[in-house]
């Protein structure tokens, strides 16, 4: 059996494996797992298709550029939730470990084990563009900051008093007299 | 370097488990994980000159100034804090029958445990509406009912500690008291009600946060949230009139604090300041001059948010006390209000019991048709959407929906007034006039099960961004939907929380989707007598 063909027959293992491993990053996860309706779980809807989509595309061997899409659909939500940068990313790399664990739990693809190193090199390239979705993301995230300070909101909780700042100017300017 | 992990260990951790990478969470009851509080995670607790202003207020109390950082073991509270948080309870759950049905009632059936777009966007549990509000219940079980007293922990009762307090502090502050869980709860618990005891309760202790607390204290100092003194606050309207007048050449000159004028129009002072509620701004100023409303604006009543509302109920009905003070000295018929969010919760749901009857106002009816608001005539005052809408109806605009081509547009039922005041058809009923393309988002996320902006009840700061980018998910996540499917490039709503709040989620969540309010698109599509208008293809926020 060729390699590309034990990832294919075991698609729907290895997706349920490495799906279930990565929303269990959750404290809550039960429900991330369960609904499979994308409104009112777009959590667990988004990290499914986008992972599911990714693993299609490195069976087929799409180019690096391609991969950006899924994975930006699930590294944008982990870019915001509570996790380290390598938290945030570290589901892209787990699909190797699952992969192993799948493919060594059946005699029959155990010897496609030793064949797996350029796989692993596709897992890689895309956790490294992962990577940079989530830079990209935090990048956004203190530009959204300087736009709100900029557009002036600040003044609703540091600015002074108006009478206060009368007071003050005017006691600047007595001093200077 | 100790926390660097060695590449070998990193590289044998994948093959072996990835345990070390994930950083996989032990699964422990909700009772014993306490809250850790880092940067980002929370809002910044209020600058001890403003609270010290405020609890010198007549009326209202938010003692226990200091400085405190919630990261600190230390939060610095009342040596008796305890006895004053169990004091404040019980005169609660006396003053406020609500809240004793809301302690007893819950059967803990689970139908809000999904609904709430903070826990949909953390999985956190404690972010589950039921057991946000167990935070409190347990408490209370603790110390208000027999079961509790003699079992303690067994009939699900807390001993009250600073551990609890933290938790508080931390949970009511990731709730907008949007009320979306209340829908779908068979017992109509409010959880927002409990959110706002809770922070009631942690203002008795000092710990409240400076974004609730600034503009509140600006609101009672200088009228409105921003600050603007009167000078500024007519300065910028004035500001807004030269921009509409080299846009249409329409000459606008509105008056202020005008007594004897028929109509007191209040909206967000964002509306006044900010972009881009601004261009909202200018739609009602046009719509106002189309119809020669008899209206005037107040410089002392120029906020129709109320920040009390997420701090307290004495401060809430201090703020909305001014707007009708307001109306009734400059001896106006009634008020019409703005595209504002909370506004109007206060207004149709605590107004009346608060400060109630506006007995000195007339029932409002609108000048231009006639149309009495019988819906409006215990508290007088209507929804710019309302009056909008009754005017289209009776064929009292000449709108030219081609001058919103540039616009294809979907509408995001901002939380309180869909679910405070049912304001759901007529922003609608003015869309379908105004603009050709404008499409509903998914079923399961509009009108009464709209989702939350995120960002609601004070928490549209910067410093808990994180926080409001995953708690907007649902709501950015449908409106992508419709961005992919229908090329949608504008999100409109009919609040002022939202229109800055969404244009920083559209940003992240689906660039290319600019917000706006929806008498901005009035405004766009509105044909005015003697105008000289350029040409707009973007509306009102045309660059000329």
């Amino acid at each position: 059996m060729k390699l590309v063909d034990a990832l294919r027959n075991k698609k729907e293992q290895i997706l349920s494996r490495w799906i279930d491993r990565t929303l269990d990053s959750y404290l809550e996860p039960g429900f991330f797992k369960k609904s499979k309706d994308k409104f009112a779980n777009p959590v667990g809807v988004n990290i499914r298709e986008g992972l599911t989509k990714l693993y299609e595309m490195l069976l087929a061997s799409a180019g690096q550029d391609q991969y950006a899409e899924p994975l930006d659909q699930v590294i944008r939500i982990r870019a915001v939730q509570e996790f380290t940068p390598a938290q945030a990313v570290s589901p892209i790399l787990e699909l190797k470990w699952v992969v192993k664990q799948v493919l060594s739990a059946d005699k029959d693809t155990r010897p496609l084990l030793a064949e797996l190193d350029s796989f692993d090199c596709d897992v890689d390239r895309a956790a490294l563009a992962a990577f940079d979705i989530y830079m990209n993301c935090r990048e956004q995230l203190h530009k959204a900051r300087i736009f709100e300070l900029k557009s002036g909101n600040f003044i609703l909780s540091d600015s002074g008093c108006p009478s206060a700042l009368i007071r003050k100017n005017s006691q600047d300017k007595s001093r200077i007299h | 370097m100790a926390d660097v992990v060695k590449a070998d260990k990193l590289a044998r951790s994948v093959v072996e488990g990835p345990t070390l990478m994930t950083g996989a969470i032990p699964r422990k009851s909700w009772m014993d994980i306490p809250v850790v509080f880092k940067p980002g995670n929370y809002c910044y607790p209020t600058n001890p000159a403003t609270q010290g202003y405020l609890d010198r207020q007549p009326g209202v109390s938010f003692p226990n100034v200091r400085e405190w950082n919630p990261e600190d073991e230390d939060w610095k509270l009342q040596e008796n804090w305890k006895e004053i948080i169990i004091n404040g309870l019980a005169e609660r759950l006396d003053k406020f029958r609500s809240l004793k049905i809301f302690m007893d009632c819950c059967v803990r059936c689970g139908a809000c445990a999904d609904k709430c777009h903070f826990f949909l966007g953390t999985g956190d549990p404690k972010n589950m509406p039921v057991l946000r509000a167990e935070l409190l219940r347990s408490v209370y079980r603790q110390h208000f009912t027999l079961a509790g007293k003699l079992l303690g922990k067994m009939a699900g009762g807390r001993e009250m500690t600073t551990a609890i307090i933290k938790e508080w502090f931390m949970y009511a502050y990731q709730c907008t008291e949007c009320r979306r869980c209340s829908v779908f709860c068979p017992y109509g618990i409010d959880t927002a009600e409990i959110t706002m005891m809770l922070r009631e309760l942690l203002h008795l202790v000092g710990v409240g946060i400076n974004w609730a607390l600034g503009p509140v204290t600006n609101s009672n100092r200088t009228g409105n949230h921003m600050g603007l003194t009167p000078q500024a606050f007519k300065g910028n309207i004035d500001f807004l009139c030269e921009d509409l007048e080299s846009l249409t050449g329409i000459k606008i000159t509105p008056s202020f604090n005008r007594k004897g004028a028929e109509v007191l129009f209040i909206t967000p002072s964002a509306d006044v300041f900010a972009e881009p509620a601004i261009f909202t701004c200018m739609g009602y100023l046009l719509l106002f001059e189309a119809i020669g409303l008899d209206y005037t604006w107040s410089t002392y009543a120029s906020e129709g948010g109320n920040f009390g509302l997420f701090t307290s109920n004495e401060m809430m009905k201090k703020l909305n006390g001014k707007m009708y003070a307001e109306a009734k000295r400059l001896g106006v018929k009634w008020i019409l209000g703005g595209e504002c969010g909370h506004m109007w919760r206060v207004v149709h749901q605590y107004m009346d019991t608060m400060n109630g009857p506006a007995d000195f106002l007339e029932v409002p009816k609108s000048p231009v048709t006639g149309t009495v608001f019988d819906n409006a005539s215990s508290t007088k005052m209507v929804h710019i959407s309302e009056f909008t809408a009754d005017l289209i109806y009776h064929g009292k605009l000449n709108l030219d929906k081609s001058r919103n081509s540039h616009v294809i547009a979907t509408f995001h039922d901002s939380c309180n007034p869909a679910r405070a005041m049912g304001l759901l058809e007529e922003p609608r009923y003015v869309l379908d006039h105004v603009v050709d393309n404008w499409f509903e988002m998914p079923e399961s996320t509009i009108r009464e099960k709209t989702y939350c902006c995120g960002s609601g009840t004070a928490l549209n700061t910067s410093e808990i961004m994180e926080l409001r980018m995953r708690g907007g998910l649902p709501r950015a996540n449908a409106v992508k939907y419709v961005h992919d499917r229908h090329d949608v490039n504008t999100l409109a709503c009919v609040c002022a929380i939202d229109r800055a709040t969404l244009t920083v989620l559209m940003d992240y969540w689906v660039p290319g989707v600019k917000v706006c309010g929806v008498s901005e698109l009035v405004g766009n599509a509105l044909v005015m007598e003697g105008e000289k208008r350029q040409e707009l293809d973007e509306g009102l926020r045309t660059m000329v």
